[in-house]
């Protein structure tokens, strides 16, 4: 057998010379499973990795030889070197992705037995998963089925051994197996047992380079954010969705100041529990939060719950920050309850109040005078906060609410308050907890995000980058920490604005068109129906996690089920999906019940042994029963006219009356035949 | 046969139901299939814990995805494999007599009843002493192939033809689907023709006429002596001349074709019986060649004198199966 099989047994090195059209669809396969890694590989990786490629079509297209192993075997080493330069490594992911990539063109320019061909479509199916790492998406999630069907031609294209049909049809082949696998795939997602990941320590760089809030705040760096329309997390309220103005999202809490940056200490052990005293219009929501790397999960103000994460341990601080064990390095899901109106920690400790009045030495002079003056002015701690958010929205005062503040030099809050007087957020909610420490107020700052954008399609909230805000907290005797808002004063329209219009006028192409995408625009439909198809994918296939497969089983009743009895679930639902997909088969076959007819007589002379032989027509077969003496008579004459029906029947072409009074009268003859 | 080869085969028998052979057309089914992973199917399966584990590490939804992909289409390639050979039609063909030591050629029609194609099936024989070429081929829809398959033939007598084995893996190549068939067909093996067998025997023993036997009046020219020639025949002087002192016996031709008896009997009692046969099959072969019309007697079964394939045929067959159990 050996000689006779193509493409083995070659010793000279020469593409496998089968046909140039199959090694053009493999090699076509393996540039749709290498595209996504272009953009993330260093560029000269993508370089050698493209000039490669085209050497290996350039081979194929003219038929040369493929290059010898003392050529390509230099070549390797120097790209393997220049992955150990660039990376330090050539474990790793990535470092690991770049090599798995060069191998893969590697062993296409390498391709000599059959055996090879299946060692470069496997290369492709594991490089195919590390696509997976850098998108998710439903982009992705295409692209990766249209290389699988790719791949699948290929394997198959390489399997004939006579005549090798047209592409077409080879092509429909693939996607007949991939029809037939999709199903099977459902099943099995859904239903196989799913373990919670990771089995080994998951590399630090698996979620590096994700846009978010950091755990400090310099002047800048929430206006970074606001230029990113990455969504943050997404929001199902399952009571009704509060006012815009009620829509502020907690997540980090700063409570120190160093003169330019504010930072997170942790707050001084206290007593002091994490639970509000009073909690009126409770609201109930799930939320979707976004990989960020970071271990800070968000409420609306303020938790009255702490949600549950499987396998993550998630803390309520004193201060009501939620933070979890671990960072948030993959889409969590989480329920939770918040109250709208609360009274919190009336009863600080001292320290803890302390800690909230702290202000660097020699920092600001003017804003401390300002905030003295201030103090003596009014009387009461209420008075003074009205009086300084007054001073903000006096409109003489001239505060601009801005994108591009102007740069602040050593005494930032002296700058901005009374020079530069334009801000961003985090400016106002900085200024005016230094302001209210000056006073005596403790105040904290804390940041995250404000309002969103509710998606019509499917009542989705989402949050992006964009709203994300800074405000402050101050506690007063008897009320407790209350929630203040100076950028308010400013520009009111960052708070109350309709949670449906805020990317009016979004900036395209880097602000090169702007173009009206208000929600009324063809373009505001369509961007939101296509999130709200991106967030079913995000809920049902990407978050698809072991829990969520234990509430679909549970919510399916099946409660509480042994992992073996699971298995034995999907394996029977497979089998009744491969039965219902023969069965679909057999039942497409559509067969003519006068030949169904036929090939029964056929088969029960057969069985008295007369069988048709393989070249008789109903004519000649006659002809032989009739002379046969082994058939008794009444079952002969039934046969031979059983035939002669049948051959009028052929070539008559009768229409649907005769046909059917013709089929019972076979069927008739056939009776006789038993 | 060893130890070790004795238990595979009866464990073959056991497992794979090899019985006797199947007369008539036979259709593949279920019990007749089987099928196993190829190596390439096991290195897919290695490849899909890999993804698995992968996706589970990384907690990659779509990860899960693509290996679930991944694992059913080898479940429908495995389905598709099998299904290349269900339901196949087999039906034996021809199978010509030939001599011993020829190439026995057996005739196999395939019938593919279904309405799609079926490709890359391997037809060939398992069991034989010398690895038979196996034939590759498809079967187009609603179609059918003829192949033929060929052993070499060692002894007389029927030769059943070995068992065959179909095979494929197409459409991925990860699985193997495979199926044995012991058709009821076996090839008539003649006797091997002696070579440079003596002359006819034309009326041997029989000179009262005065014509000399046949093959003895003209000489001819001399060939290698051959057991059973008379010793009247020796070429003295050219055994005198040889540097080997072989036996040279001087040839005949010519004479009257008045009765042209081959019977097994007027050959020298001491000759081996397989070397008669041959002989006879030789003369058999001489006379159709010649023309001449020729009567046949082997043991009990006779012949009158005749000529042409029929009478050649029956001649041959009767010498093929002396001594066996008809």
């Amino acid at each position: 057998m050996k000689p006779t099989l193509p493409g083995t047994a070659r010793p000279i090195s020469r593409p496998m010379s089968r046909d140039k059209a199959d090694t053009l669809l493999l090699l076509l396969a393996c540039v749709l499973v290498l595209a996504p890694q272009a953009a993330n590989q260093p560029s000269w990786i993508t370089a050698t990795g493209g000039m490669l490629l085209l050497w290996r079509s350039w081979i194929t297209f003219r038929g040369n030889r493929m290059p010898s192993r003392w050529l390509l075997l230099p070549i390797a080493a120097a790209t393997m070197g220049g992955v150990f330069a660039t990376f330090g490594t050539l474990l790793g992911r990535e470092a690991g992705v770049a090599m798995l990539a060069l191998l893969l063109i590697f062993k296409l320019l390498e391709m000599h037995a059959r055996r090879d061909l299946f060692v470069v479509v496997y290369l492709s199916f594991f490089m195919l998963l590390t696509n997976f790492f850098d998108s998710q998406s439903i982009g992705t999630g295409l692209l990766t089925v249209a290389a699988v069907i790719a791949l699948l031609c290929a394997q198959l294209s390489f399997q004939y051994t006579g005549v090798v049909p047209p592409l077409r049809r080879r092509l429909r082949s693939a996607l007949f197996i991939f029809a037939l696998a999709a199903p099977l795939t459902v099943v099995l997602f859904t239903l196989f047992p799913r373990i919670q990941g990771p089995l080994w320590g998951l590399p630090k760089d698996a979620n590096a380079g994700r846009s978010g809030l950091s755990d400090s705040m310099t002047p800048g760096n929430i206006a970074n954010l606001a230029l990113s329309n990455e969504v943050a997390f997404r929001v199902n309220f399952i009571d009704p969705m509060p006012p815009p103005s009620k829509l502020y999202w907690r997540a980090i809490v700063l409570n120190h100041f160093d003169g330019r940056t504010w930072t997170r200490r942790a707050p001084a052990a206290s007593n002091d529990a994490p639970a509000l005293a009073q909690a009126h219009s409770l609201v109930r929501y799930q939320l979707t939060q976004e990989p960020a790397s970071r271990p800070w999960l968000f409420a609306l103000d303020m938790p009255s719950s702490i949600p549950r994460i499987a396998d993550r341990r998630v803390v309520l601080t004193s201060d009501m920050q939620l933070t979890a064990q671990e960072p948030i390095d993959e889409r969590v899901r989480y329920e939770l309850t918040s109250a709208l109106d609360y009274t919190l920690q009336t009863e600080a400790s001292p320290a803890v109040l302390n800690d909230n009045l702290l202000l660097p030495i020699s920092y600001n002079p003017a804003t401390l005078h300002f905030a003295a003056a201030v103090h003596s002015r009014f009387a009461t701690d209420d008075a003074r906060i009205r009086a300084v958010l007054d001073f903000f929205g006096n409109k003489n005062n001239h505060f601009v609410y801005s994108l591009q503040p102007a740069l602040l030099g050593r005494n930032s809050v002296d700058e901005f308050l009374f020079q530069t007087r334009s801000g961003f957020c985090e400016h106002y909610a900085g200024a005016f907890v230094v302001l209210m420490r000056a006073m005596g107020i403790p105040a904290r700052v804390v940041t995250g995000y404000q309002g969103g954008e509710r998606n019509p399609v499917d009542g989705f909230l989402i949050v992006r980058q964009s709203d994300a805000h800074a405000w402050a907290e101050v506690w007063l005797p008897t009320r407790g920490w209350i929630r203040v808002d100076p950028t308010a004063m400013v520009s009111p329209d960052r708070i109350q604005r309709d949670v449906t219009t805020a990317a009016e006028n979004e900036p395209i192409l880097g602000g090169l068109i702007t173009m009206n995408t208000g929600r009324n625009s063809l373009l505001a439909a369509l961007r939101y129906r296509w999130d709200a198809i991106n967030n079913g994918w995000n809920q049902w296939v990407l978050n698809y996690t072991p829990q969520r497969q234990k509430s679909l089983l549970h919510s399916l009743g099946l409660d509480n089920i042994a992992a073996q009895t699971l298995f034995l679930l999907a394996a029977v639902a497979s089998a009744l999906i491969f039965a219902f997909g023969l069965v679909m088969l057999i039942g497409r076959r559509n067969v003519d019940p006068i030949e169904l007819a036929y090939s029964q007589l056929c088969k029960r002379l057969a069985r008295r042994g007369l069988p048709r032989l393989p070249f008789e027509g109903p004519r000649t077969y006659r002809a032989r029963l009739s002379s046969a003496a082994a058939l008794p008579a009444e079952t002969r004459t039934a046969a031979e006219r059983f035939l002669i029906l049948l051959e009028g029947a052929r070539y008559a072409a009768p229409d649907a009356a005769a046909r059917t009074k013709l089929l019972s009268e076979l069927k008739k003859m056939l009776n006789r035949i038993r | 046969m060893s130890r070790t080869a004795t238990l595979r085969q009866r464990a073959a028998q056991r497992l794979f139901k090899w019985g006797a052979a199947e007369t008539g057309e036979v259709v593949l089914n279920q019990r007749h299939i089987y099928i196993l992973p190829t190596r390439a199917g096991l290195a897919y399966c290695i490849m899909l814990v890999v993804l698995f584990l992968a996706s589970i590490n990384y907690s990659l939804s779509l990860g899960f995805a693509l290996s679930f992909l991944l694992a059913s289409c080898a479940l429908i390639d495995m389905h598709l494999t099998h299904r290349n050979l269900a339901h196949l039609h087999l039906s034996p063909g021809r199978a010509p007599a030939v001599f011993a030591g020829q190439e026995a050629q057996f005739e196999l029609h395939f019938v593919n009843p279904r309405k799609s194609d079926r490709y890359a099936i391997w037809i060939g024989f398992i069991d034989t002493a010398v690895d038979s070429i196996e034939h590759v081929i498809d079967i187009a829809a609603a179609g059918s192939s003829t192949v033929t398959l060929t052993t070499t033939s060692t002894e007389r007598g029927w030769l059943p033809i070995p068992r065959v084995r179909l095979r494929t893996q197409f459409p991925l190549g990860l699985m193997r689907a495979w199926s044995y068939w012991r058709p009821a067909l076996q090839v008539l093996v003649y006797p091997a023709p002696e070579e440079n067998a003596p002359s006819l025997p034309l009326a041997q023993g029989d000179k009262t006429d005065g014509n000399g036997a046949a093959g003895h009046d003209d000489f001819a020219g001399i060939r290698p002596y051959q057991a059973g020639d008379s010793p009247r025949l020796l070429a003295w002087r050219q055994i005198a001349r040889s540097d080997h002192q072989a036996l040279i016996a001087k040839q005949f031709e010519g004479g009257l074709a008045s009765e042209l008896v081959l019977d097994i009997h007027r050959l020298p009692q001491a000759m081996d019986i397989e070397l008669k046969l041959s002989r006879m099959t030789a003369w058999v072969l001489a006379a159709e060649a010649h023309g001449l019309p020729y009567a046949f007697r082997l043991g009990q079964q006779y012949f009158p004198a005749a000529i042409g394939p029929a009478h050649q045929a029956a001649c041959l067959q009767a010498l093929a199966l002396y001594g066996h159990a008809v």
